[in-house]
């Protein structure tokens, strides 16, 4: 308990940390004022008077065209119409509605976005869920990579020889941070747009349904963030540097599923979305995702359901092979 | 591949409660295996290891809290202060946070300890590793090239606490170096190595005069004597050797020195200048270890001159991993 402690202290006083949670809350609220300035309840009155003012100019530029029978001839603008095959044997009045818009209203110029609660609020929190899982991740894998570079770890067992005792403390202290953050984030995230929405948008009503759905996919998004960190661990555990570990995952994020595009057009595969780690993430938060194959005979495509069950195993099953790897790698090799 | 080598083999060593005890060799002979080996961080192939009569690595966790180590220089956290470096460790263990400060009083760096370790220089580090080892207070002090990066008044402050900690505190200080000098003045007894194997242990005043021998040099105010007492020297037999060199003679195997005042006044020759030469741990070290440079051949820093057969049969009967 007393290493567990220990760690939960040194993870929380490293400066990476600060910086990451700087960052994090940062990256929050920009999100926020961002929905607060595009958000609106509704057009001002000056957006409404400017609205008809541009509708009141179109409606004045076709009836300009309709009263005047011979509008199109040599005008210097609109001259081609006449010269134009298409509107040869159109009635004037018809030319004048393809050409200018007939009856446009002020609403056709406005343009309001209202930010929805209920709708919209949950996909962002996934969001801020899976951000703050990645940031963990990094912190997790440069917490064991520093270690392994600074010497520390030798160090630590002189004082505790049971490595897997010091595997433990360590892991548990950063799955620890790691669930901590997240909650953080996402009860930070939910009380910044609910007061966005309340204000700038509509909160729309969060029902037993809602938030039924709603805390499904944000604890499994959770259980994500969770599985990523010991994924960063185990990779920097194995790699036994920071390097290492966040060059595979950033290798993979971005290379990796560029040759899994290239794989796709290579072989001959029924749903090639399969080889994308993002299906799966995707399958997992959804808890459900339908992948379609048309092989362009039939009328109906062929259909193949993926489950967050389905999802769950293929990804654990990532997460504790590579955390196997890096339990046998640091009990069975030497600490030089 | 790599070929493996046996990186230890054969070593026997023990070290008797109390003492600064020295562990010494050439680069690559094994010091540094042979402690991380001992606190379990590496694993052999064979042999047995005790601490405190348990056997290790098997029994470490039983005899921890008992013996203090740094194997090596570590570069710590270096936006933590040194206080917060400690801190940490001895809140892992449940030491009392009263002991950081006794410790960091200790190794000499109380007014340093809110410094960021990343301002220390190599010799504060090292001696913050110290520290570090001296949380628990432990009964057994292991430490890997503690000198290293300290300057001249970091070592005599290093050679006092070490002494102090052994002498008065009763704590067994084992000390790995290859500064001679240093465990000269700082160990009691020392175990030399070499490829891996202990060329000889003991008190170090005693593995100094037991290696030593007594050379004479004899000076004469006319040096055009020197052949004349070449001469009355190998006369009067004796079993000693001497050598003439441009300005001295040196004779070596002789009991006595007044035997060879008596000897050179009867042949008519008087000295001007008789003096003992006693050999140094660093004649005795090279002389042990095969690394004596040899005269026209060229050696590298911290080359063992092994003879190529040992070095091949060496080779052959390797069973362990490639360990250096």
């Amino acid at each position: 308990m007393n290493l567990f402690k220990a760690e939960l202290h040194r993870i929380a006083r490293r400066r990476l940390s600060l910086i990451f949670g700087i960052c994090a809350v940062a990256g929050l609220l920009a999100l926020t004022v961002i929905m607060w300035f595009n958000s609106s309840t509704g057009p001002s009155e000056a957006d409404l008077a400017f609205a008809q003012s541009q509708a009141d100019e179109v409606n004045a530029r076709y009836e300009a065209c309709a009263d005047d029978e011979q509008f199109f001839e040599g005008h210097p603008e609109y001259g081609w119409v006449a010269d134009d095959e298409w509107f040869k044997d159109m009635p004037h009045e018809q030319a004048c509605s393809e050409v200018f818009w007939a009856d446009a209203r002020a609403e056709d110029f406005i343009y309001v976005y209202t930010f929805k609660f209920h709708e919209e609020g949950v996909v962002l929190l996934i969001g801020v869920g899976i951000v703050t899982g990645l940031l963990a991740m990094l912190l997790a894998a440069s917490t064991i990579g520093a270690e392994w570079s600074s010497g520390g770890i030798a160090n630590l067992l002189v004082w505790h020889p049971n490595r897997m005792r010091v595997w433990s403390a360590k892991l548990g202290a950063v799955v620890t941070v790691c669930a901590l953050a997240v909650v953080a984030m996402l009860a930070l995230a939910f009380g910044l747009l609910y007061l966005t929405a309340a204000v700038r948008g509509d909160t729309g009503t969060l029902d037993a349904p809602w938030w039924g759905d709603t805390s499904e996919r944000l604890t499994r998004t959770g259980v994500l963030a969770l599985g990523m960190t010991v994924l960063g661990s185990a990779l920097a555990m194995l790699g036994r540097h920071t390097a290492i570990a966040g060059g595979v995952i950033v290798g993979y994020l971005t290379v990796g599923e560029m040759l899994v595009t290239f794989v796709r057009l290579g072989i001959d595969m029924r749903f090639p979305e399969l080889l994308s780690v993002y299906t799966w993430i995707g399958a997992w938060i959804e808890g459900r995702v339908t992948l379609e194959h048309w092989n362009g005979l039939s009328e109906l495509p062929e259909t193949m359901v993926l489950t967050a069950t389905d999802a769950g195993l293929l990804l654990g099953g990532i997460v504790l092979l590579f955390t196997a790897l890096g339990t046998w790698s640091f009990a069975k090799r030497d600490i030089t | 591949m790599r070929q493996p080598h046996n990186a230890l083999d054969g070593l026997d060593m023990e070290v008797a409660a109390g003492q600064v005890h020295g562990f010494l060799g050439p680069n690559g002979s094994g010091k540094t295996t042979t402690l991380r080996a001992l606190l379990g961080l590496i694993a052999t192939d064979g042999g047995a290891m005790r601490i405190f009569g348990e056997e290790v690595p098997k029994r470490l966790p039983h005899v921890t809290a008992r013996v203090g180590a740094v194997v090596e220089s570590p570069q710590f956290f270096k936006h933590f202060s040194g206080r917060l470096t400690l801190q940490l460790l001895a809140e892992s263990v449940g030491v009392p946070p009263k002991r950081v400060d006794e410790v960091l009083e200790q190794v000499g760096l109380r007014d340093q300890a809110k410094q960021s370790v990343k301002g220390y220089s190599l010799g504060m580090r090292q001696r913050l590793a110290v520290g570090q080892a001296l949380l628990k207070q432990p009964e057994l002090l292991i430490l890997d090239e503690p000198a290293n990066g300290l300057d001249p008044a970091g070592i005599h402050h290093m050679r006092s606490l070490l002494q102090w900690l052994a002498h008065e505190q009763g704590v067994t200080v084992v000390v790995s170096s290859h500064l001679l000098s240093e465990v000269q003045l700082l160990c009691d007894s020392m175990t030399i190595v070499s490829r891996g194997r202990r060329i000889v242990d003991g008190r170090v005043a005693d593995i100094i005069a037991g290696h030593s021998g007594s050379q004479l040099s004899v000076r004469f105010d006319d040096a055009g004597r020197i052949r004349d007492a070449v001469e009355a020297l190998q006369a009067a037999g004796g079993g000693v050797t001497v050598t003439a060199e441009k300005e001295r003679l040196l004779v070596t195997g002789a009991h006595e020195a007044s035997w060879v005042t008596k000897t050179l006044a009867d042949a008519g020759i008087y000295l001007s200048e008789l003096t003992t030469e006693t050999k140094n741990l660093e004649s005795v070290f090279l002389e042990l270890t095969g690394t004596t440079p040899q005269a026209g051949q060229p050696v590298q820093v911290g080359q063992t001159a092994a003879p190529v057969a040992a070095a091949e049969a060496a080779l052959e009967t390797a069973t362990g991993g490639d360990r250096r």
